[in-house]
């Protein structure tokens, strides 16, 4: 009716933008603090390589070879020309006999023979080593690469053996916690003392049996241990059901201040 | 039962993961919450028109027209009136009747008109202060609401933390966690309140402030009417 009153309109709209502030509100508090806990892979095992042997290296070497190769052609040519040279020298010498101009051209022809012989050899043991060398880097490079993946390898198999690890303490961590729990100490315990257990598990984290190991010389706390392992059953046994190798015979140590 | 290390903590699972009690505690704020931004959309219009229809009606008034056809206007559009509007209407139908009956005193004639005219402004004093008195409870109170709320899951997480042997902050944290909700509540219904009342509260006082002193310029003109 009056003025001072709001209006239909006006009562819709009102509530119509409480609502949006509110929906605002709770879009930021969902998706505008990132509440935490990223965490994911927490530790990560590094190994430290003081000197890296080969991963810069297989970068840096496969250009050498071929700035190798090209220079080493023509040593070998220099060397073949000079002993072609003493062959004028002979020819200048004759004209004493005709039998031994004759012998020597024979003789001439005959060394020529070899020489170029010496000089097809020369040519094969050349590209015969270059065909080594090149087998060689061949070689050096397969080898290198199956290092590096016998590496690779190698380090993935580390790095899942160090997440079971961690995994395994994680549960050994939260056995040997949940079995804390569930100790009722003995009244007037003196000192310190340590006490030992074989525990036997079952896949569903039951005990099956119980041992003591290493007593802590009072009995009652013995005791009050052996009571509380059972107590805690079941324990807490990691999901991946291939870690349980490592959990079918615990070894549990406990102390009574810790 | 260990919370696990690795639990994952976004607002909806502490909400969900909290307890009865704060959960209610939690509902109550956000209701609280929600008619008080409410009543802060209405109060911005119904104020603002307010004090628009009054600086009408002041424009008006001094720009010097007859008192008489103010009077009928006023009159005639009575529901989309201003209250200065009505306070004019109100003093001027009693200051005419009362003139009507030749005779009277001039001290009487005034104090009838003044009575008529501050029976008028209570009324639309009480009409501009609506809500006010909700919004000023949801801001002092809520806070102690969330305040509870999370004292009351804090207790929880404490508690649960008694039959542990070892405690690690991991055991309390979450609890906490989820107990605070409760007081980031509480402090999101009472900011907006306290500040919306305040701001709400001095523009219904200015608005009073000009409504006290058209009175009294109403009753001087009037008065020389009279002479």
């Amino acid at each position: 009716m009056s003025y001072a009153y709001a209006t239909q309109d006006e009562k819709t709209i009102s509530g119509a933008m409480a609502l949006v502030m509110h929906l605002l509100f709770l879009l930021l508090l969902v998706f505008g603090v990132s509440w935490q806990h990223k965490q994911s892979d927490s530790a990560v095992i590094v190994d430290l390589w003081n000197n890296l042997p080969a991963l810069p290296q297989p970068k840096a070497e496969p250009p050498p070879p071929e700035a190798k190769a090209p220079p080493e052609p023509p040593k070998p040519v220099p060397k073949a020309e000079p002993k072609p040279k003493p062959e004028p020298k002979p020819v200048i010498k004759p004209d004493i006999a005709l039998k031994e101009k004759l012998e020597k051209e024979r003789k001439l022809k005959v060394e020529q023979e070899k020489l170029e012989e010496k000089k097809r050899e020369q040519e094969k043991a050349r590209v015969a080593l270059k065909e080594k060398r090149a087998k060689e880097v061949e070689a050096k490079q397969l080898a290198k690469e199956q290092d590096d993946a016998l590496r690779k390898i190698n380090e993935m198999q580390a790095a899942q053996a160090a997440a079971r690890g961690k995994q395994i303490d994680e549960y050994r961590r939260r056995i040997s916690e949940k079995v804390k729990r569930f100790i009722v100490l003995p009244p007037n315990l003196q000192g310190n003392p340590e006490v030992e257990f074989d525990v036997v598990l079952l896949p569903g984290g039951e005990v099956l049996g119980v041992k003591l190991r290493k007593s802590s010389a009072v009995t009652a706390y013995d005791n009050a241990v052996e009571r509380a392992i059972l107590k805690a059953q079941p324990l807490p046994l990691p999901p991946d059901p291939a870690l349980f190798n490592d959990f079918r015979e615990l070894k549990l140590k406990f102390r009574p201040k810790e | 039962m260990i919370p696990s290390l690795s639990q994952n903590m976004s607002v909806i699972s502490l909400i969900t993961g909290a307890s009865v009690l704060v959960q209610i505690v939690l509902l109550l704020l956000l209701l609280a919450s929600m008619f008080s931004w409410y009543y802060i959309f209405l109060k911005i219009f119904m104020l603002k028109r307010a004090t628009r229809l009054a600086n009408e009606f002041e424009k008006d008034f001094w720009s010097g027209g007859d008192l008489n056809e103010l009077y009928q206007r006023a009159v005639n559009s009575r529901a989309s009136a201003g209250s200065l509007e009505r306070i004019f209407e109100a003093g001027f139908r009693e200051f005419s009747k009362h003139k009507k009956q030749s005779g009277t005193d001039v001290g009487v004639l005034m104090d009838g008109t003044r009575r008529a005219m501050r029976a008028t402004y209570q009324r639309e004093m009480d009409m501009l202060e609506s809500y006010l008195p909700f919004l000023a409870s949801v801001g002092s109170v809520s806070p102690y609401v969330g305040l509870f709320g999370t004292v009351w899951g804090i207790m929880n997480a404490f508690r649960g933390l008694a039959n542990v042997a070892q405690a690690t902050l991991a055991h309390v944290a979450p609890g906490i966690a989820e107990a605070l909700i409760a007081t980031a509540m509480g402090l999101f219904a009472a900011i907006p309140a306290v500040v919306a009342y305040n701001h709400f509260a001095g523009d219904v006082n200015r608005l009073a402030t000009r409504f006290d002193s058209f009175m009294e310029e109403f009753s001087n003109i009037l008065q020389r009417q009279v002479h």
